[in-house]
């Protein structure tokens, strides 16, 4: 009954051929989600007129992107039990910095690809710092990051309508459109970003050192820092990597609109919320799924996209959202409920 | 005043799914005596609790208090049947007061309607509580001011104003210093003058001996048997407790090398600690033995990186570091494993897997990737070696008993690959088996050279363990023991306590 060997850390080659610990592989309890999503499908195909075509499909999938990619990036700050109510106000505050710029840098002579791309750059920087920022507060000074990005929410706001006079700025070219209306193979350009971007976020979030030590610090950061993991860093990290997604989702919007407009994004934190609850995630930190997101977001696009196909005011859409993140949280916590009962 | 109570349990048992955690267990206690329970971890104690806290339904069986039959659906039902429990984790409103904590939800209230709480009232009432059970704190102190062991006993306190006729007392000093221990023991011995039927849930067999009429031991969910105190030697209850098991002592040929794995010169932070130097030799276990309070903990954790030093200089196996940090230390093969290790040694809803991993994650991942395929072998290592008591290695670490979620802990940190380990408390409400096991781990790092620095409050476990005891008070190195085996428990306990230094 006692241990002999109690030192060497396991990667020795004897360790690796250990068997790996069986888990159970399909439970159909694990998909509550999707099972009901799936009824909604079937559901909406037969009763809401033209829900079941191509082009329908595609115009979810085009609109469940732009609120979705920003999801992703939120997922990760959720899991670390921080919060970012910036993104709706960022949107269009990099929305209208890179109309501005590419506006004033074709005014003066440089060509619209070097203005747009000026301009995304000093977005990106923009988002990076202001988001590593958030990340330092929260960690050096111990201010809740719905403090600081309440701050940065109110200043993008204010700095969108400062930097367009609160009139749309149009100064793009044609080819611009392409990030917001272009398709490829009749897909939705949108669609492949949104694609990618689940792709990404999915791997870091299962597959690197990163994403394990985002979940550690979100389940306990004082164990975390105690196990020598850089907190600090992680926590930099991820608020800046909202702020990245965001941007790319200010691109695909100003490419829609064909203008930075300051009026763009309002209530948006709530759409990408809401779409990370239904998905499972805990604003508690240390729980959630980029899948969970994934489907999150494509059960809000579906249901608010059925509910339009079939005439409901749209104040009882607004009722129905309702339904729909407590029913999602309500299900989630009887789970867990009756998973600790075991 | 009521007469002694009497709590009579017949036939209780409790099934969970493919498990008897109770099994037909039959015990009587009486009121004026206190009976100390026993058992190790996963005996059934805490489900015998729970039954009679009205926590959990008991499958079949009856509980009577006073002969009359009960029945709890819920810990209201306990409560108003006459039974109290205090649980170790405590349960006090840290901003309010003493007074405020004890009548939380039943405040005397004055004036039109009965709205205002009559604070005059509240205070007297439980001033009055208190010197009846000789307790001395104000009332209008704050709980945040009170130290571990005053809240403690506060939380009796509180429990005993509703007047029960049963009081559980769950592991109630599992978190305190000797000095602590003493003052709540003599409350304890207080309140059998009350006619109460006390129950006393400990895993330290030796504060039983001060304050237990009777030991009533649990084994498998099942009852042993009752024995006064004055039979039950410590052969006696650990026969029951285990069946047969032998007590281990240090093997003999754990060996002190030459080489200095550890040199702290002049180490000081301030309020805490000064003045610390010492050595730490390969192979060598060396125990910090002290009192709460002196400053064991933190000299532990400044010299790891876990808090900053005032000054003094870290020299870990060559390398002098003047700032230490975790990151740092743990790359020259410093590792540590928490007082705390709920709030800070694990990650409670990570998996086993992922606790396991947490220290060595850059060291487990591959250029900076990470899986389940790269962790498990890793969890099933330790899990093997630790003897870590698990049926998946996927569910959250938090379903785990204290013995095994500290094996973990222990786990995730020698996967780091350390040199020097420091063990702060890692005994801490576990039971004896489990305690062993810790004990046994510490030995085999030994033999295989590494360093090991063991703090403990229990002062036995020093001396049964350890190469060296180092004696710690008010942030000083006031002693040393020398011959841990040949020195008696009473003499490092006087040296703790200040009284002789040698």
């Amino acid at each position: 009954m006692t241990t002999t060997d109690t030192t060497g850390r396991a990667k020795d080659k004897a360790a690796l051929r250990a068997p790996i610990a069986r888990r159970p592989f399909f439970k159909l309890s694990d998909f509550v989600l999707e099972a009901i999503l799936l009824a909604i499908i079937v559901l909406l195909a037969f009763t809401a007129p033209g829900f079941a075509s191509w082009d329908n499909a595609m115009n979810i999938l085009r609109n469940a992107a732009m609120t979705g990619i920003i999801a992703f990036g939120m997922t990760f700050v959720l899991i670390l039990g921080e919060i970012d109510i910036s993104v709706g106000s960022g949107l269009a505050f990099f929305g209208c910095l890179l109309a501005v710029v590419t506006d004033s840098m074709t005014a003066t002579g440089w060509s619209a690809e070097i203005g747009v791309g000026a301009g995304v750059v000093l977005c990106l920087g923009i988002a990076i710092l202001a988001g590593m920022f958030t990340g330092w507060v929260r960690h050096a000074l111990a201010v809740p990051t719905f403090i600081t990005t309440l701050a940065w929410m109110a200043a993008f706001r204010g700095g969108a309508y400062l930097l367009t006079g609160s009139f749309p700025v149009t100064p793009y070219p044609e080819w611009f459109f392409f990030f917001g209306s272009g398709a490829i193979l009749g897909i939705p350009f949108q669609a492949f970003v949104f694609l990618l971007v689940f792709v990404v976020t999915w791997f870091i979030s299962r597959y690197t050192v990163f994403g394990k030590s985002a979940y550690a610090v979100g389940g306990n950061a004082e164990s975390a820092r105690l196990s020598g993991i850089n907190v600090l860093g992680v926590r930099m990290a991820v608020m800046a990597m909202i702020g990245v997604f965001t941007v790319l989702s200010a691109i695909m919007v100003s490419s829609q609109i064909q203008a930075g407009n300051p009026t763009v994004g309002v209530t948006w934190e709530f759409t990408v919320i809401t779409a990370c609850v239904i998905g499972g995630v805990s604003l508690m930190g240390g729980k959630g799924r980029v899948w969970g997101t994934f489907v999150g977001v494509l059960f809000l696009s579906i249901m608010l996209n059925g509910m339009t196909l079939l005439n409901i005011d749209e104040y009882w859409q607004y009722v129905a959202r309702a339904i729909l993140i407590l029913g999602a949280v309500l299900i989630y916590q009887v789970q867990a409920m009756n998973a600790r009962r075991g | 005043m009521m007469g002694p109570a009497k709590l009579e349990i017949s036939n209780l048992t409790k099934a969970y799914t493919g498990v008897l955690a109770l099994d037909d267990f039959s015990a009587d206690f009486d009121g004026g005596k206190v009976y100390a329970l026993l058992g190790k971890n996963g005996s059934g104690k805490s489900t015998f609790v729970k039954c009679l806290s009205g926590a959990v339904i008991p499958t079949s069986g009856e509980i009577r208090i006073d002969g009359v039959p009960v029945r709890f659906k819920g810990p209201a039902d306990a409560n108003a049947a006459g039974i109290a429990v205090v649980y170790q984790e405590l349960s006090l409103i840290l901003d309010f007061t003493v007074a405020e904590n004890i009548m939380l939800g039943r405040f005397p209230t004055v004036g039109p309607g009965n709205i205002t709480v009559d604070w005059k009232a509240t205070n007297a009432h439980v001033q009055d509580i208190l010197t009846s059970l000789k307790i001395d704190i104000p009332v209008t102190r704050k709980i945040s001011d009170l130290s571990v062991g005053q809240r403690q006993v506060i939380e009796i306190a509180k429990a005993m104003s509703l007047n029960p006729r049963v009081l559980l007392l769950d592991e109630p000093t599992s978190a305190l210093a000797r000095h602590e221990i003493n003052s709540l023991l003599e409350v304890v011995r207080s309140l059998r003058e009350k006619g109460v039927a006390i129950i006393f849930i400990t895993h330290k067999l030796n504060e039983i001996r001060g304050v237990a009429d009777y030991v009533t031991v649990l084994r498998d969910g099942r009852m042993v048997g009752t024995v006064p105190i004055d039979v039950a030697t410590p052969k006696v209850i650990v026969d029951m407790m285990f069946g047969e098991t032998t007590l281990k002592s240090r093997p003999a040929d754990l060996k002190v090398g030459e080489e200095i794995r550890l040199k702290v010169t002049g180490l000081k932070r301030k309020d805490k600690y000064e003045d610390i130097s010492f050595e730490l030799r390969a192979g060598e276990i060396l125990g910090i033995a002290g009192m709460l309070g002196a400053g064991r903990s933190e000299l532990l954790r400044g010299i790891f990186g876990a808090d900053a030093i005032d000054g003094g200089a870290i020299v870990l196996n060559g390398t002098e570091v003047r700032r230490p940090t975790v990151a740092r230390m743990k790359t020259l093969g410093l590792a540590m494993t928490m007082e705390n290790r709920k709030e800070e040694g694990l990650i409670q809803i990570m998996s086993i897997e992922d606790n396991l991993c947490l220290a060595s994650l850059d060291e487990v991942g591959q250029r900076g990737f990470l899986s389940h395929f790269l962790q498990a072998p890793v969890a099933e290592k330790w899990i093997g070696r630790l003897q870590i008591k698990v049926s998946d290695a996927l569910q959250e670490v938090q379903s785990l008993s204290g013995g095994n979620q500290q094996k973990v802990v222990v786990g995730n940190w020698l996967n780091t690959d350390p040199k020097v380990v420091f063990f702060d408390e890692p005994t801490r409400g576990i039971d004896i088996v489990a305690k062993q096991q810790i004990f046994q781990i510490m030995w085999d790092l030994s033999r295989r050279g590494l360093s090991v620095v063991f703090v403990s409050s229990e002062l036995e476990e020093l001396l049964e363990v350890c190469h060296r005891i180092l004696i710690m008070e008010a942030g000083r190195f006031i002693g040393e023991v020398r011959e841990p085996e040949n020195t008696p428990i009473e003499s490092l306990y006087a040296m703790c306590m200040g009284e002789t230094a040698k």
